[in-house]
């Protein structure tokens, strides 16, 4: 039972991947596939522009497997390169073409509120919690890059702070004092 | 993924956190068949891209031509740089300087003896010492 999980561990398929298997590679794409199109979109908000990034990690995991030496997990190093994709995407992205891509997206059209289930028994109260989450959400959405980064990866990921500063290759007290500064600014923006 | 997160935050900012990533609305979830062929096809279209670039690079003629750039480029940069031209700014100062020079150089032999004014006084002197003993 070990012997098989170890066979197909995360890492040994990275190893089987970097001597070009093809098997291993469409068993990790589809172990990661959810999780890595999830944090693209949070980035993102974006359908299109995710779909397109986390099929790009794949790739990049394709050409540099040979490169992961196993000091840490895969899932870390993958994350690192979907993160860096993101972010470069969003650097790369002039704001005509994230206009045309949401106007392209359905989904980006209608509101956060519009999307939210039906209200219950007290419409008033629903309304105003989906309120409050929608600036939530586009609170998270306008923090900085790291900071929004380390919020994704530690509130949706649960990834460790430890784990969040290998993803960003910054210190660890450096992910602390994104959180921290990430938490002040969200409080703000939910202050009435 | 791990239960420990020494990440110094009060149980309320983990709660605005947690709020955070809830507020997240689901996705609009791809169809995972056709996502894993379009990976497939970028895949193979990468390869296939990579290939032809080996066998470009295996023919002669791009061989040969990217051989030329490379001499070329090690010779631009191997040039010493005192032959490549002077600015003309540089070169007219220079002769300004050197024509101002050549009438010293005409009179070349007081040049010369120029230095002998820096024992004028001992010569003085060792005149008057003379008169005075003799």
């Amino acid at each position: 039972m070990t012997d098989e999980r170890e066979a197909t561990s995360d890492e040994t398929l990275c190893r089987r991947i970097a001597a070009r298997d093809d098997a291993a590679f469409d068993l990790l794409v589809a172990r990661y596939q959810s999780r890595a199109y999830r944090l693209a979109w949070s980035f993102l908000r974006n359908g299109e522009d995710a779909r397109d990034v986390s099929q790009d990690a794949f790739i990049r995991v394709w050409e540099s497997a040979h490169r992961f030496r196993g000091d840490a997990r895969f899932s870390t190093w993958f994350y690192r390169i979907l993160v860096n994709l993101c972010l470069d995407h969003k650097r790369r992205g002039r704001w005509w073409t994230q206009l045309v891509a949401r106007g392209d997206d359905p989904e980006a059209e209608s509101t956060l509120v519009e999307r939210q289930p039906a209200p219950g028994p007290d419409p008033g109260d629903r309304v105003s919690e989906a309120q409050t989450m929608a600036r939530l959400w586009d609170a998270v959405h306008r923090l900085a890059p790291q900071q929004r980064a380390a919020v994704i990866l530690h509130a949706q990921q649960q990834l460790s702070t430890a784990e969040i500063a290998e993803v960003l290759r910054v210190a660890e007290p450096t992910v602390r004092v994104h959180l921290h500064r990430a938490v002040i600014t969200l409080r703000r923006e939910l202050q009435p | 993924m791990t239960d420990r997160r020494p990440d110094d935050l009060t149980p309320e900012d983990r709660d605005l956190l947690a709020r955070a990533a809830a507020a997240a609305p689901t996705p609009p979830e791809p169809a995972w068949g056709e996502y894993r062929t379009e990976v497939r096809a970028r895949l193979d279209a990468r390869r296939t891209l990579g290939a032809r670039l080996r066998a470009w690079w295996a023919r002669p003629a791009p061989i040969a031509l990217s051989a030329a750039l490379a001499t070329a480029l090690l010779l631009f940069a191997l040039v010493p740089v005192a032959r490549r031209p002077v600015p003309i700014e540089l070169a007219a100062l220079d002769e300004a300087v050197l024509g101002a020079r050549l009438g010293l150089l005409e009179h070349y032999r007081v040049v010369e003896r120029l230095d002998l004014l820096e024992e004028l006084d001992v010569i003085r002197q060792l005149d008057s010492v003379a008169s005075r003993n003799g």
